[in-house]
């Protein structure tokens, strides 16, 4: 039985990651012949901590989701991006610095994608204004948002599902990944002067067009943005104590989405607007395949061939970890790769007795998962939401162009990673 | 009643003429869009208003449009230069979308008529006889033609 599963996971991975067909179908059908095959049942699918649908997962994302599909009511980035351009007179470094800086810190808070959905639209019109190439500033703020997005537990899907899965709190995440994030950002912005050195002539004279812009006037509600941006500190303030307070982040995340659908009086259309159901869907797939891999045995047998392999040295783990997951992630969806990895991992650190060097396996793993996305054009979903953008504002990018800067971000990235976690929890 | 007893002169603009041109054509006529004939003088195409704008707003503004309230009258201004710099070629849909045009022979019916424009979503459609433009149609036209007086 046990081969059985593991090719029908195998298939359906397959499937997910050459996307032969949909990535949801896949892992419905993945998870259907799961239940045909008797290894799930509705108590494993669905009341099964360890091999059943992680709903914290599930109700932190559509959580966040309901927040952003209000706040992106509110025209809060476009004025943000606006008020950026003014403050640096048009010119085109500081310009991008301050767009990057924007992307990332606003990634780390909310989803990836739809801080770039909300970014490059106003970054089209700036870069208009200056008559200068809008697809460096694109390019790299879907490279920021990812680098972002790996500083919480909330910035990226992958942390979220690494999260529930290790028990880890978004304090966590804040102490471990943030500062790894803020070095990042550094290191890119100097990558971002030599990268796009070339898009950085301008035209004095277009800088009075810039600073005519008015960022007042793409505030569409200011009450509404005003509540909105009081909740969303109150929902960060929750994710930050919610371990003293012993209140999941997923329960923060829906209060804050109550509370903020409750102030703000939209429409059901409108506050649902950003919940990507076939994500969600897509989610639960997964979690039921790999959670049939674990009733089965597999993950259980597999770590242990794993623990004998590592035999107690966890730096060579993490390193293989950063880097495997980097490679793989810039290939296939981190998403269904995380999710898989993830009981995986658990052995592993709880074979290391849940010391800081074991435990460190997770960081490398959520490290490489996320930066590894930034590799190809298709490594993560914000670099596609890009292209599409540009592609419909006439600025085609093409595979290659987004790769060749991506892959030098990703390997520099990872590069420096690497004796971070070294210094910080094996050189001492 | 057949497309020819329906048909009125209507203004056509040459496929390779500028936009602006068009576009100030339009305005004057207060037609809801253009014949296009290419350089021979065949009709090639209508050229609705609504294609003319959605050239001219950025696709950016289109898909935000809390930004078009950030477009002064000197943004507004440089929007329009656009026009100048681009033909009706450029604005029209790509030649794959062009297979169909929203052309009625003149013996056509008003409900061949009325087809035609439902399913190219074209507010005009031009009348053909004998290889040349006798006129074209509005979709007000065809309306206060179908409905009950």
């Amino acid at each position: 039985m046990t081969a059985v599963v593991v090719a029908v996971f195998i298939g359906a991975y397959i499937l997910i990651a050459t996307e032969r067909i949909h990535r949801v179908a896949a892992a419905l059908g993945g998870a259907a012949a799961m239940v045909l095959l008797g290894v799930v049942d509705a108590h494993v699918a669905f009341f099964n901590e360890a091999t059943g649908v992680d709903w914290n997962v599930i109700f932190l994302l559509l959580g966040m989701m309901v927040i952003v599909s209000v706040l992106k009511q509110t025209g809060v980035f476009d004025f943000l991006a606006i008020w950026a351009a003014k403050k640096v007179r048009g010119r085109p470094f500081p310009l991008m610095v301050m767009l990057v800086c924007i992307t990332a810190g606003a990634s780390a808070l909310l989803d990836n994608v739809t801080t770039v959905l909300l970014i490059a639209p106003v970054t089209l019109l700036v870069c208009d204004r200056l008559a200068i190439p809008p697809v460096p500033f694109l390019i790299a703020e879907a490279l920021a948002s990812n680098i972002g997005g790996m500083a919480t537990l909330v910035g990226d899907p992958p942390n979220i599902i690494i999260g529930s899965r290790a028990g880890l709190s978004f304090n966590d995440f804040l102490v471990n990944l943030a500062p790894l994030a803020v070095i990042l950002m550094v290191v890119f912005i100097g990558l971002c002067r030599i990268m796009f050195r070339n898009a950085f002539h301008f035209d004095e004279e277009r800088v009075a067009a810039v600073m005519e812009l008015d960022e007042r006037e793409v505030i569409q509600n200011a009450g509404l943005l005003i509540r909105s941006l009081v909740v969303l500190a109150a929902v960060m303030v929750g994710f930050i104590l919610h371990s003293a307070l012993h209140v999941e982040p997923s329960m923060v995340a829906l209060l804050g989405a109550g509370a903020l659908v409750t102030l703000s009086k939209l429409e059901p259309a409108e506050y649902l607007e950003e919940v990507e159901w076939p994500t969600l869907v897509f989610f639960m797939g997964l979690f039921i395949m790999v959670g049939a891999l674990v009733e089965v045995g597999f993950i259980t047998s597999l770590g242990q061939t794993l623990t004998d392999a590592v035999g107690g040295r966890f730096f060579l783990a993490s390193s293989v970890l950063l880097w495997g997951s980097a490679v793989l992630s810039g290939i296939v969806d981190n998403i269904p790769y995380v999710a898989t990895m993830s009981p995986l991992v658990q052995d592993l650190v709880a074979s290391g007795g849940d010391t800081t060097e074991s435990n460190a396996l997770w960081w490398a793993l959520a490290a490489g998962a996320d930066l590894g996305g930034n590799a190809t054009a298709v490594g993560a979903s914000a670099n596609v939401v890009i292209i599409g953008i540009a592609a419909r504002n006439g600025h085609p990018i093409s595979f290659w162009k987004f790769t060749k800067y991506g892959l030098v971000v990703a390997a520099v990235t990872i590069a420096i990673s690497w004796p971070y976690l070294w210094l910080r929890y094996y050189a001492f | 009643m057949r497309a020819r007893d329906l048909a009125k002169p209507f203004p056509t603009v040459s496929v390779d003429e500028d936009v602006l041109t068009a576009a100030q054509m339009m305005a004057a006529e207060r037609s809801p869009g253009l014949i296009v004939c290419d350089p021979d003088g065949r009709p090639y195409t209508v050229l609705p208003g609504s294609q003319v704008l959605n050239f001219l707003i950025p696709r950016y503004v289109q898909e935000q449009p809390a930004l078009a309230r950030a477009f002064d009258e000197r943004a507004s201004d440089a929007l329009i230069d656009k026009l100048v710099r681009h033909t009706v070629r450029d604005v029209l849909p790509k030649p794959a979308d062009l297979d169909e045009l929203p052309i009625v022979d003149a013996d056509a019916t008003t409900i061949e008529i009325a087809a035609v424009m439902a399913r190219m979503h074209s507010p005009l459609v031009a009348v053909v006889g004998g290889g040349r433009v006798l006129g074209a149609i509005t979709v007000s036209q065809l309306l206060s033609h179908l409905l009950p007086a």
